[in-house]
């Protein structure tokens, strides 16, 4: 048994207060006066035609003898009542009731409604069990998914019921035919499936290729926070091995290097005075807060170091706009300190160990070369410049070995025997054959045409080995006059492979341009080193590897490489450096990389061992990586058997998710056991475990909001997961989100306090766009107006363009109004609306920028709340006409509640065309059909509500005149004798004179929509409590809610005792 | 004897079949698999619909055989003259009861009152009595195709569902629309069930079972529903997997004769109805269901036909205008009707065409424009395997008892299902 809440005894006694100040009926008084006034008068007036034998219009009204059997069929007298009330019966020709007869009948049936209200006030109600309607299976699913599926595209359209919502459950019918269709559904959604490590997760798409490149995708996006996206160029053969040498190089994976220094250099002075932290500069220029710290300390560093000279030279000298060349600077040193390799070599026998290797430009001796032209005609000029390598000139003296000029199949011509014609100092030869030079030093040598032509110019060049011991030099030959540089220059690398073959190169040679000189084993090399060193631990050339996929080389059995140590050793922060650290795990997860690599391999080694003796060679390259892949394969082939149950595990949560409440240990041994029996069918663990998922989309507790029947018979609260669900139904047509869930779960729900707040939060939250979409629409008949087409293409060319934006505007009113607890009042007498700027222009207004945007002021251009909707009008309008009718019908159905007799048959028809009508208005042709008497009674009731939207073309837009050319005329007089003119004019007489009935009406639809039926006579009390309370509270949006979510029919639901009484009433 | 001819199944359908079950355990019925000759191919039985009635002055039939005379909107079908009937003065009362539109249209095929209000209840439609009778036979019970989409909202008191479905399951539950050709293709044609489907349907039967006694008594019956649905799929994965096992008569074809529709649905109205006609002869010529209706439109459409150029207004406008552009439509729907007769009468079967084992029905809900039902339009075409002799018009406008539910006793009666009863008529119309 359930405990009855304090809440639910809270309301009661709430409700009994107000019962005080409303009479409750006295149902022995209504006997009476059934029997001796009410009784005899129907006898009198109805008995003859409303007999058992006669029931004319279906009513035997003989059978009413006493008050109880009025009782059991109140629903009969609220049409009774209704049919008086209109004057409809008795009809003309028939006898009538003097005018004190009539109102004694009226008033008996009214206090008998009224205390039959009473006395059944907060039922819950006939709900049936409600299916999932097809926008919040949609809904649910996306929420469930986190993916954007549109599962039931295909359904059968939902249909309405209740007060006329697609949420009613008696509209919601099951069959084979649809039931076929939930389960196709529920297998395309198990397919959306991605199976992880720990668990499972939903995609967009549905093969293992597009999920794998949704995880390549988002790696590179976090990669791409860090560096500067660069194209990457066109490939590059080295050998055989193609490789783009702009990846080589390290172009694409690079710091924006240019922003840090830009972004330092701006706020350099607001740093050094402590105004601005690093971190608040990192945020504001939107940078790595780690990496902007370190480059902050390590250009202030006072220490020398000929690698940070240059650079820290720059930064100081630097104004604001310094930073490109700042950062050419550390681009240009790179280049002699790192070097990219074929990624597809990696882990080969002679191969590199990464992608990007660092090395150091130093060398004991450098080789000088250059080629003279045979027929230059003139002497060449050579310019030997010899810097100190940016450390001082301490030891730099180098030696020249023997310079000369060298020919094939001659003898070589050492310069020194030609000292007078290249104009070198004889004194430099104190060592013979070679030269001994102290840097800085140049040296200008002139190769006579006669000597040289066709001859090619070699020295080498090494410190000297005692005295240069520690020297550090650097050799920079030119062609024009040049003075020793005072720094350090930068080196550059270039990298050769040779013989490269489709696996391996079993030789890489490095060779550097500017090359700095040091001896083996010095202090000055290791000082040189430490420098580079800490030179490339803050700029490495590349600090991921982007492209992960090394798809340009000829062959790799790489298929996924990752190289980015240094982003997250130097950019990366904490959380990013897990999920960058999980998407890896996800990708060979996903993928099954480990297992695609030692296919490809054994394929590669039995082509190999297929060829013989030819390619052992190559064989033997790839040799290496057998062992390690194998045995990746088989951790791997572990680990997704390892991975097996905690997919179970998380399939058995994602059961609770689905059914909205926490699943029983025996439901979710049960859906183990279905896994087993799949399993047992020779299912593979995967397909077995989406067959057991798919089982999950089609099963009872999802495709239905099911709500256990109170034990005690009578009405009682649901369960606080069911009470959890009919609010996440209620305002966002999908499950309840965490936080509802957790309130659920901790009974906090039965608090009204507690509920309001969950209310008030999810109406805060995007989602209530569904309330505006699935309610609001609805209730004004354009639900999925975006879809329909009924326009003439021939007057209204752009209509089909333009309704998807009509569309947008209400649910976005709506959707606003909610959000921000509007008041009720705006939902007319509103002075803004939301459009775009097709739909600004469309209003004759001037965009206010692009995009959906807030509309103020809108009454100049006619429009301000649900009366100028674009869609309203259009919807309630013919396809090449205004139809006054449809729009004045609309106003008195839907926006005032009236229930209108129903048209005769066989009534005469008006054109279609608003120009083909004999030279008549469409006014006045309406009006001229409406003046028969048998429909003048209706039509002067709802017509005049329609011209005054006569300034409206049939597609929503202002006009003052017709499609024929005809000025339209907005006046009218309405039933009552008033006057109004246009859509002000109705606007007024709404806000005015008929407020609480379009109030009431409203009310009525939103209650109707949230407990998924009828609105019944026992809602009544609600009704009118609400009214008095929104008059109280300026019309505020969510009191309305909070009183619906916390009234007996929203939290309670019927026992079957309940039911069973209940059909007796009716 | 009994619980041979009434499998289990049938016990679990919705409150329509079990209303008609006393009428069916009475007589015996043909296709009953013990009394049918297993060498005559059964009776088809179609309905085409298209709503909003017809050109006032077009619609109209004079005489019989050869010498009848077609008004415009059925000339279309005079080469089908001498296997033609076509009605004249039968009504629904109840459908006389409610509003325009949305209450003629919901009980068309059953003559049930409809609830108003926010209330869903009809009657069973009789193509469904058929299909639930014979269904289990076919690998589809029925087919309930359509080509345009269920109205949503509510007209006047009265849910759109009605004007919307021509087809009842039950009296609460409208058959839903296929409207995708592909879809309807892969329902009679497509191996839709895969390893391990069964245990799964089994899984959620289980679990809805158990809930069954936990909800509220008119809640169990919509589990009802959805019990009885997951069941009749589980079935059709069963007869899918069985094969070959007629004896003596064998269909006129044995694989699908055309390829596979494209998804979606086609942007020009006339491939898509014509899609549609194709499948619902293919499933009577592979005998893959016996039953099928088919609604060219609603009650109450917004159809609109720009491959005729009449594209300026929808087709409930258009049935107002009542001018030469309806009758155009009227005559493409017609065509249609034309269009599937001809290939069934191209299609031999036995010793007769399969237009001849069929009855072929069009009907409308209301006679023109002017909403008026009490004389609904209906043209019948066919020979029911030789059940059926004569043709002409069958006029009761001016005579008594001018149920339409009588010639659906009579087409009940075609089918084997001998009924005392259907809606609100308890005599067959004697002329059939």
């Amino acid at each position: 048994m359930k405990p009855r809440s304090a809440f639910g005894i809270l309301l009661a006694s709430s409700l009994c207060a107000a019962a005080h100040a409303q009479p409750r009926g006295d149902f022995s008084a209504l006997a009476t006066g059934y029997a001796t006034g009410a009784h005899p008068l129907l006898r009198q007036f109805c008995h003859n035609c409303h007999s058992a034998a006669a029931r004319a219009g279906n009513l035997d009204l003989t059978r009413f003898a006493t008050l109880s059997d009025v009782r059991s069929a109140a629903k009969t007298w609220v049409k009774v009542s209704e049919v008086l009330g209109q004057g409809e019966m008795p009809p003309k020709g028939a006898p009538q009731p003097s005018p004190e007869q009539r109102t004694r009948l009226r008033e008996w049936i009214g206090q008998y409604l009224r205390a039959e209200a009473w006395a059944n006030a907060g039922d819950p109600g006939p709900v049936n069990l409600r299916r999932l309607n097809n926008a919040e299976y949609t809904y649910t699913v996306q929420d469930l998914t986190g993916a954007p599926l549109y599962p039931a595209r295909e359904f059968p359209a939902d249909s309405a019921a209740g007060e006329g919502f697609t949420n009613a459950g008696n509209a919601l019918p099951m069959s084979p035919a649809l039931f076929g269709k939930y389960l196709d559904a529920g297998k395309e959604l198990a397919a959306h499936a991605v199976l992880l490590p720990d668990g499972f997760r939903f995609s967009r798409h549905a093969t293992r290729r597009d999920w794998t490149d949704e995880i390549l995708a988002e790696i590179r996006g976090l990669y791409s926070q860090y560096t500067s996206a660069s194209e990457l160029g066109v490939g590059d053969a080295v050998g055989n091995v193609n490789v783009h040498r702009d990846t080589r190089l390290g172009q694409a994976g690079r710091i924006p290097l240019d922003r840090y220094f830009a972004a330092l250099l701006a706020e350099r002075a607001a740093l050094r005075a402590g105004r601005k932290t690093a971190a608040q500069v990192a945020r504001q220029y939107g940078l790595s807060e780690r990496y902007l710290a370190r480059l902050w300390t390590a250009l202030n560093d006072p220490a020398r170091s000929p690698v940070f000279d240059e650079l820290r030279l720059r930064w100081r000298a630097s104004g604001p706009t310094g930073a490109e060349s700042m950062a050419a600077t550390v681009a240009a040193m790179q280049k002699g300190l790192w070097v990219f390799a074929p990624v597809g070599l990696i882990g080969r026998q002679g191969g590199p160990k990464q992608w990007m290797e660092a090395v150091s430009p130093l060398v004991a001796e450098q080789e000088i070369r250059y080629r003279i032209a045979p027929d230059t005609g003139r002497d060449t000029v050579l310019w030997l410049s010899l810097g100190s390598a940016g450390d001082g000139a301490e030891g730099d003296i180098a030696i020249l070995d023997r310079p000369r000029l060298v020919a094939t199949g001659a003898p070589d011509i050492l310069l020194r025997g030609h000292a007078e014609a290249t104009g070198l100092d004889p004194k430099l030869f104190a060592d013979g054959d070679s030269l001994t030079l102290r840097a800085p030093a140049v040296l200008k040598i002139t190769l006579p045409d006669r000597l040289a032509a066709g001859l090619e110019f070699v020295t080498t060049v090494r410190l000297d080995g005692k005295a240069g011991r520690e020297g550090s030099i650097q050799v920079n030959l030119t062609t024009a006059a040049s003075a020793p540089a005072a720094g350090l220059l930068p080196s550059e690398v270039s990298v050769n492979y040779s013989k490269v073959t489709q696996v391996f190169s079993d030789k890489r040679d490095l060779s550097f341009v500017r090359p700095i000189l040091v001896n083996e084993g010095s202090a000055a090399r290791r000082r040189m080193e430490a420098s580079m060193e800490a030179f490339r631990d803050l700029f490495p050339a590349a600090v991921c590897y982007p492209q992960i996929v090394p798809v340009d080389e000829v062959l790799t059995l790489t298929l996924f490489h990752r190289e980015d140590g240094h982003l997250t050793r130097l950019l990366a922060g904490e959380a990013q450096r897990a999920r960058l650290d999980r998407l890896w795990e996800e990708l060979h997860f996903v993928s099954q990389s480990p297992l695609h690599q030692l296919t490809a391999l054994e394929m590669l080694i039995e082509t190999f061992e297929g060829n013989g003796v030819a390619d052992r060679s190559q064989h033997k390259a790839i040799e290496p990586l057998r062992e390690p892949t194998r045995q990746r394969a088989e951790a791997f082939r572990r680990h997704l058997v390892e991975a097996e149950a905690k997919q179970l595990d998380a399939l058995a949560a994602f059961a609770g998710r689905a059914y909205r409440r926490p699943v029983t240990a025996a439901e979710s041994s049960e859906l183990r056991e279905l896994y087993q029996r799949l399993r047992a069918q020779d299912l593979s663990h995967e397909d077995a475990f989406r067959r057991t998922l798919a089982r999950v989309f089609v099963a009872s507790p999802f495709l239905y909001r099911i709500e256990k029947v109170p034990e005690t018979g009578s009405s009682a609260p649901v369960s606080d997961w069911e009470l959890a669900t009919r609010l996440s139904y209620f305002l966002w047509s999908s499950e309840p989100d965490e936080e509802l869930k957790a309130a659920a779960a901790k009974g906090m729900l039965r608090r009204p306090a507690a509920l309001r707040a969950q209310a008030r939060r999810m109406l805060a939250d995007a989602r209530v766009r569904r309330l505006a979409t699935e309610f609001a629409s609805q209730w004004l008949h354009i639900h999925e107006f975006d879809t329909q087409g009924d326009k003439s293409g021939k007057y209204f060319p752009g209509f089909v363009d333009l309704r998807g934006d009509m569309y947008e505007e209400s649910i976005r009113f709506f959707t606003d109004l909610f959000q921000r607890d509007g008041s009720l009042i705006d939902l007319l007498d509103a002075r803004h609306t939301f459009l775009n700027e097709r739909m600004a222009a469309f209003y004759g207004l001037k965009p206010n920028g692009a995009g959906w945007r807030r509309y103020d002021g809108v009454r100049a251009a006619g429009r301000g709340g649900i009366l100028g909707f674009a869609a309203t009008l259009a919807k309630q309008s013919g396809a090449s006409r205004t139809s006054p009718i449809l729009r004045g019908n609309w106003v008195s159905e839907v926006l005032l509640g009236e229930k209108l007799p129903r048209p005769p048959k066989e009534v005469p028809q008006l054109p279609a065309d608003e120009t083909a009508t004999e030279g008549l208005t469409m006014r006045e042709l309406v009006t001229r059909h409406t003046s028969e008497p048998m429909c003048a009674a209706c039509h002067q009731k709802i017509d005049p509500f329609g011209y005054a939207l006569e300034g409206f073309d049939a597609i929503g837009r202002r006009r003052t005149h017709d499609l024929a050319g005809r000025p339209v005329d907005t006046r009218t007089t309405l039933p009552d004798g008033r006057e109004i003119d246009g859509i002000d004019g109705l606007r007024q007489y709404l806000l005015k004179t008929r407020f609480d009935e379009f109030l009431r009406q409203f009310c009525r639809k939103l209650l109707g929509y949230a407990a998924g039926r009828e609105v019944q006579l026992s809602d009544e009390p609600l009704l009118a409590e609400m009214k008095t309370s929104l008059a109280r509270n300026h019309y505020r949006s969510s009191v309305l809610i909070d009183m619906i979510v916390e009234s007996r029919q929203f939290r309670e639901i019927r026992g079957d005792e309940a039911s069973r009484q209940a059909a007796q009433r009716r | 004897m009994r619980s041979h001819r009434f499998s289990r199944r049938t016990f679990f359908r919705g409150a329509g079949v079990t209303m008609a079950l006393p009428w069916l355990e009475s007589v015996p019925v043909w296709g009953d698999d013990t009394r049918l000759p297993a060498s005559e191919p059964p009776v088809r039985l179609a309905v085409l619909f298209s709503g909003n009635g017809f050109h006032t002055d077009e619609w109209w039939a004079k005489g019989a055989g050869r010498e009848m005379e077609l008004g415009k909107v059925l000339a279309p079908l005079s080469e089908f003259r001498e296997k033609m009937y076509f009605f004249n003065g039968l009504y629904n009362e109840e459908a006389l009861k409610g509003n325009i539109h949305s209450s003629q249209t919901g009980n068309l095929l059953s003559g049930a009152p409809l609830a108003a209000g926010g209330e869903i209840r009809s009657g069973t439609s009789f193509d469904q009595i058929v299909a639930q009778r014979y269904g289990q036979s076919t690998k589809v019970p029925s087919l309930v195709l359509a080509c345009e989409r269920a109205n949503p909202g509510i007209h006047k008191n009265y849910s759109m569902l009605y004007s919307s479905h021509i087809s009842w399951s039950s009296p609460t539950s409208p058959s839903p629309l296929e409207l995708y050709p592909a879809l309807a293709f892969d329902r009679l044609f497509g191996d839709g069930a895969e390893r391990g489907d069964k245990s799964v349907l089994d899984a959620v039967l289980t679990e809805a079972n158990r809930f069954r006694g936990q909800v509220s008594s008119s809640d169990r019956r919509t589990l009802d529903e959805y019990l009885a649905s997951v069941r009749e799929v589980e079935q059709r994965i069963d007869r899918a997997g069985k094969k070959g096992e007629l004896q003596g008569w064998r269909p006129a074809i044995g694989k699908p004769s055309m390829k596979r529709p494209a998804d979606g649905i086609p942007q020009d109205l006339g491939e898509h109805m014509r899609l549609m006609c194709d499948i619902a002869v293919l499933a009577f010529q592979t005998d893959s269901t016996r039953v099928c209706t088919l609604k060219l439109n609603n009650d109450h459409s917004y159809l609109r036909f720009p491959h005729l150029q009449v594209d300026d207004v929808g087709h409930h406008e258009l049935s107002h205008r009542n001018n030469a552009d309806f009758l155009k439509v009227n005559q493409f729907f017609l065509g249609q009707f034309a269009y599937i007769a001809r290939k069934l009468e191209a299609t031999r079967e036995g010793g007769r065409t399969l237009l001849e084992n069929s009855m072929l029905l069009y009907c409308s809900s209301m006679r023109s424009g002017r909403h008026d039902a009490k004389n609904l339009p209906a043209v019948l075409l066919g020979r029911a395997g030789g059940k059926l002799h004569g043709s002409g018009v069958v006029d009761y406008s001016a005579k008594p008892n001018r149920q339409m539910c009588r010639l659906y006793l009579s087409l009940l009666g075609k089918c084997g299902l001998a009924m005392k009863q259907f809606g609100d008529a308890t005599e067959p119309l004697l002329e059939l």
